[in-house]
């Protein structure tokens, strides 16, 4: 075994201590915090005071834009996950084929992962500006529209871009997890699928879907986290308007609790959104973990 | 790659040979062909109560082709009648006749060519393309009809650029300034459109028949022929694989082209607006997709508006951060990867569950336990935050690369008499330096990029990250673009350059450390 022999039992705990105490202060505190608010009356000026029951939550599910944020925060989760996994994988397949530029291609794709959120949120929100935006000047000069088009003219449209923004950010981690996952892959298998005569198709769902299923999990249980998570792309290209309507959960607790002054909606809704990520992240890593002893 | 069989090589000469001559003859024969149609309406004259042939019909035609006449200088003016016929109520019919007068041209390619009409390179450039695209396909060499094969391809996305190109230079380029829209001097291209569509002899009249002009690209289509000739040609000289995989490879080039043009653009955008004054950001009817003017001083004036500070501040915090991650990081990864304790693994799923609690569900309580610690806004909390956050990846790509790395040199060192910190530090972290490196790098980013913890945390000025920091450029009513993607500019480049050097430790970094775990 890859072991080194320590004597007293106490050691390894020695080792790990920082990182605990590090862990605890800053990452489990804030949990205890938001449940313990959540379940607290919380004046408008953020005073805590006695225990509430659950009237935080009623005034949760209450809040007049309460449905329409977690529909929205579905369809953002599903479609930005759904679709960025499946261009991922694709993009991933054609990086992983040998060509001329390769390695310009992969650092090319990596770029919108090392770029921060609000500034891609930013440009992307320039981009499709209706007055001046730069698709619209681009699409005029190649003659390809007579006129300016307004690419934002409802709200649904703008989610929309929100979300295709999602994707774009998304993709590149998608690709390389994807891509490690292929690159373990034995070209042994495939030379087998070949003598058998299996052809491309049939080698993508024996051999390339079943070898990459470890990596797509944990890319994808990263990302329902991540997207779920994502606030700036929202906040930055419609701040949630009209009326919280581009909403999603996060941009929505954030706006309770510091613009609003409703910090009880607020923890109520953090609460709410801890639980939600916590059941779908479980559901997802023990249904892929029973996947994978199956094998 | 297969050979061509030597028995089949004379045929296929002298087929290629035909080809050839074939596919020039083509070409020529195409460039000749009227590509390009414009019609311009110079004079209509209604004629009320007039039957075809009758004397006032007489009288106004003898009128209409004198006003005609003047045009007929520019080149060929067709004369068009339309007769509209009515009942009226008394049983008798009226009768108006329409004259519509205009001039008509169609053009061929070498007319485009020689006008100097922009459009008109890219035909040079096609005839060009297929001279060398045929020339390849010629050699016996399998790259060189690979090539022949890229050039081809090339060769069938000239038409709809040229299309474009056309179109953008009569709408955008002389339709905008002639319909007042767009301020610019457009004598050169007035000049050769005359050259194009009145042989030159237009002169100043040109503005007003461009202005009332209807164009239209008729046979742009068939420029598509030379392309798909060419792939012909290359598709005959090859085998059936090597088709196969020459035609597999141009998808994967287009495809891979294509998304790099896509994920480039908005880095284009931003660098193009950071350069331009602030009245070109916001023009619509600006016309060129560089600035015209490059404002270099942009960045002068960012820094100027405090943009240095808040790139230390990130500086600061990120360093801060990433240095917190790993010395707390370091231990327990090595703890993790060479250790045997009780509750590893109940440590490990408090590692994999603490992924998932983001910082941005838990803001409340952050805001609520930094202000208890007394360590909000300050670079000394979103430091710890970051680093605390960052801890479960800290771990597991570290935890990865420490298990991949044999344990032999550290129980020799032991034996030594180093202890077991000793052997970490002088035997393991220097071997295990890519990981501990790609770790830094990825931690080190990702507090560089942190946005919603700092904008909740940081409220002084000056404390602000460059991602919080940019933000003062736009206010509700006022976006201050070339101010806010120049200082975005500055705070992407390092970081774009940082990961692209981790990007091939991450992939193997992200799996060792992730799926196994």
């Amino acid at each position: 075994m890859n072991t080194i022999l320590v004597r007293k039992k106490w050691v390894p705990y020695l080792w790990l201590l920082p990182s605990i105490i590090l862990m605890t202060v800053f990452v489990v505190f804030p949990i205890l915090i938001v449940f313990r608010l959540s379940f607290s009356e919380i004046s408008r000026a953020g005073v805590v005071g006695g225990f509430a029951g659950f009237s935080n939550f009623v005034a949760a599910f209450n809040d007049k834009a309460f449905g329409i944020v977690m529909q929205n925060t579905a369809v953002w989760v599903v479609s930005v996950v759904g679709i960025s996994t499946v261009l991922g994988f694709i993009i991933a397949m054609a990086l992983n084929t040998e060509f001329f530029g390769r390695k310009i291609a992969r650092s090319i794709v990596i770029f919108p992962w090392a770029t921060s959120l609000v500034i891609q949120a930013s440009v992307w929100n320039y981009i499709i500006k209706y007055e001046y935006g730069n698709l619209n000047n681009v699409l005029l000069n190649m003659g390809l529209i007579k006129n300016a088009v307004n690419w934002r003219l409802t709200y649904q449209i703008e989610f929309a871009w929100e979300c295709g923004v999602g994707i774009f950010v998304t993709i590149p981690f998608v690709t390389f997890c994807v891509l490690s996952g292929l690159q373990s892959i034995d070209a042994a298998y495939y030379e087998a699928a070949t003598v058998d005569g299996a052809g491309f198709w049939k080698k993508l769902r024996h051999v390339t879907l079943p070898l990459v299923r470890p990596s797509l999990t944990v890319s994808t249980v990263l990302n329902i986290i991540y997207v779920f998570n994502s606030f700036p792309i929202v906040y930055t290209i419609t701040k949630g308007a009209p009326a919280n309507k581009t909403d999603t959960m996060v941009t929505l607790l954030y706006m309770r609790a510091f613009y609003d002054q409703q910090k009880g909606t607020a923890t109520a809704l953090s609460v709410i959104g801890f639980v939600i990520l916590c059941i779908v992240a479980g559901v997802y890593m023990m249904v892929s973990m029973r996947k994978e002893e199956d094998l | 790659m297969k050979k061509l069989a030597p028995d089949a090589r004379p045929r296929s000469r002298r087929i290629g040979a035909m080809l050839i001559i074939e596919g020039l003859v083509l070409i020529v024969i195409l460039l000749s062909v009227p590509l390009f149609e414009a019609t311009t309406t110079v004079y209509t004259k209604k004629s009320a109560n007039t039957f075809v042939g009758d004397e006032k019909y007489q009288t106004v035609k003898t009128e209409v082709e004198a006003a005609v006449a003047e045009y007929e200088a520019f080149g060929e003016v067709a004369l068009d009648e339309s007769v509209t016929l009515r009942d009226k109520s008394d049983g008798t019919q009226s009768s108006m006749v329409t004259f519509t007068a205009s001039t008509q041209g169609r053009f061929t390619g070498w007319q485009l060519i020689g006008s100097g009409v922009p459009a008109g390179r890219l035909l040079l450039l096609l005839l060009a393309l297929s001279c060398l695209a045929v020339a390849l396909a010629f050699l016996q060499s399998p790259v060189s009809q690979g090539m022949a094969v890229g050039l081809a391809i090339v060769a069938l996305l000239i038409p709809p650029v040229f299309s474009m190109s056309i179109t953008r230079f009569f709408t955008r380029e002389i339709g905008t300034v002639l319909s007042g829209a767009r301020q610019a001097d457009i004598a050169g291209q007035l000049a050769m459109a005359d050259r194009l569509l009145y042989n030159g002899k237009a002169g100043d009249a040109v503005k007003g028949l461009l202005s009332g002009m209807d164009f239209r690209c008729t046979l742009s289509m068939w420029l598509l022929l030379p392309g798909a000739f060419l792939l012909l040609c290359g598709a005959l000289r090859m085998q059936n694989a090597q088709l196969s995989h020459a035609l597999g490879r141009g998808c994967l080039y287009a495809f891979v082209i294509a998304l790099s043009v896509l994920i480039l653009y908005p880095y284009y955008v931003m660098f193009i607006t950071a350069l331009r004054s602030p009245a070109e950001t916001t023009d619509m009817y600006f016309l060129h997709i560089l600035p015209v003017e490059w404002k270099w001083g942009n960045f002068q004036d960012i820094v100027r508006r405090n943009v240095l500070t808040y790139l230390g501040n990130s500086l600061l915090l990120s360093f801060g951060a990433t240095l917190i991650s790993l010395l707390c990081g370091i231990p327990a990864a090595y703890a993790m990867a060479r250790m045997r304790f009780k509750g590893k693994k109940a440590f490990l799923g408090f590692v994999i569950m603490s992924q998932m609690f983001s910082p941005v569900v838990l803001l409340v309580g952050i805001s609520q336990l930094m202000i208890t610690l007394k360590l909000n806004d300050s670079v000394m909390g979103l430091m710890l935050i970051n680093a605390a956050f960052n801890q479960a990846f800290a771990i597991w790509l570290l935890r990865g690369t420490f298990v991949s790395i044999s344990s032999e040199m550290e129980q020799a060192a032991c034996i030594d008499g180093c202890s077991v910190v000793g052997a970490l530090i002088r035997v393991l972290l220097p071997m295990a330096a890519p990981g501990i490196v790609t770790t830094l790098i990825f931690v080190f980013i990702n507090a560089w990029n942190e946005y919603t913890i700092s904008t909740v945390l940081i409220s002084t000025a000056s404390k602000k990250p460059i991602t919080v920091g940019i933000t003062q450029f736009s206010s509700f009513n006022m976006i201050e673009w070339h101010y806010l993607f120049a200082s975005a500019l500055l705070a992407t480049i390092p970081v774009v350059i940082l990961f692209m050097l981790i990007e091939k430790h991450l992939v193997s970094g992200l799996t060792s450390g992730g799926v196994k775990g």
